[in-house]
């Protein structure tokens, strides 16, 4: 991403992925809402899912998307892509340091608040935000589904 | 499961321009037809032509220098697109209180951590107590880099709110 005078700015570059996540992640059939939170400053997307179209007996589940596109233009993202349920679980695809795992890029998941997550590595085909988002909105249907 | 199902799942439901458009406009620097077609999952012709009718819509531009044309947003394209959202549904007052909202959120950074800038944090969050301590900081610091762009578009918009708008004044 390129600010008005041709240099990088990570805030710009950030915030540009996450207006288009908001509008990718309305495209899927369970998404029933997407805005930028908190309403103004827009850190974040928040997605409101039916959970039963993508696997789950819970009433209502939401997507939450962070993003960062990193410190340089040539840097890795940090992201984190998190559902939630009102079940109780809760369980993500993150790419950022996190104390509990080594690899940046891993999936947590915890059965309820009270309970510790559980880490797993995992890897990305793609760290392009929107193709990246649609692989895990995959990967979300199928952890539902088989749990 | 592999990432080609969501790739499958993406196709069925945004065109293959759309695609195109998505991966083109969140580049972090210049990249060939050849390396978005792969990205978007459509073929290098049909991403050529779809990338030359975005160039010709400005939402795109081509680099300068190298072999291969490369593409990447047009700056002006990205702020008008950030701009447009900023100003749905909001009155310039409603932006004037935005600015004030992101400035206290900044100062409130500025004195819990007693650092002037996102970049300041960062360095401050690599000396933390504990790991914990330090994956805060730099959440803190990324959300601060994306609040600070948000101030200038708001000030942006506040400055030109009735060219932006297309207000006119009252009549007498």
């Amino acid at each position: 991403m390129f600010a008005f005078d041709g240099g990088y700015d990570s805030g710009q570059a950030s915030h540009t992925v996450l207006l288009e996540l908001r509008g990718t992640i309305e495209r899927h059939p369970a998404v029933q809402h997407a805005s930028g939170e908190p309403p103004g400053q827009f850190i974040r997307v928040v997605a409101t899912l039916d959970p039963a179209i993508l696997g789950s007996n819970a009433d209502e589940g939401t997507l939450t998307l962070r993003w960062y596109a990193g410190e340089a233009a040539d840097a890795d993202p940090e992201f984190a892509l998190h559902y939630s349920e009102s079940s109780g679980f809760d369980c993500g695809w993150h790419h950022e340091p996190n104390p509990h795992i080594d690899r940046r890029a891993h999936y947590q998941a915890r059965l309820s608040a009270d309970d510790e997550y559980e880490y797993e590595a995992v890897s990305f085909d793609s760290f392009q935000p929107v193709p990246l988002l649609w692989g895990i909105l995959d990967r979300l249907e199928t952890r539902l589904t088989e749990r | 499961m592999t990432d080609e199902s969501g790739a499958e799942l993406w196709k069925a439901h945004q065109s293959a321009f759309d695609r195109v458009r998505a991966v083109a406009v969140t580049v972090s620097e210049p990249k060939s037809a050849d390396w978005i077609a792969e990205q978007a999952h459509v073929a290098g012709n049909t991403a050529r032509d779809h990338l030359q009718r975005l160039v010709e819509m400005n939402v795109l531009r081509t680099a300068t220098g190298g072999t291969a044309t490369r593409y990447e947003p047009d700056p002006l394209y990205t702020r008008m697109q950030a701009l447009r959202d900023l100003l749905d549904n909001r009155t310039r007052d409603d932006l004037l209180e935005l600015r004030g909202d992101l400035q206290e959120q900044v100062e409130e950074w500025q004195t819990e951590y007693d650092a002037d800038s996102p970049s300041g944090l960062r360095k401050r969050a690599a000396h933390a107590d504990t790991a914990e301590a330090t994956r805060e900081m730099r959440r803190t610091a990324n959300d601060w880099d994306i609040i600070a762009y948000r101030l200038q578009l708001v000030e942006d918009a506040i400055e030109h709110y009735s060219d932006y708008a297309g207000s006119t004044p009252a009549p007498a």
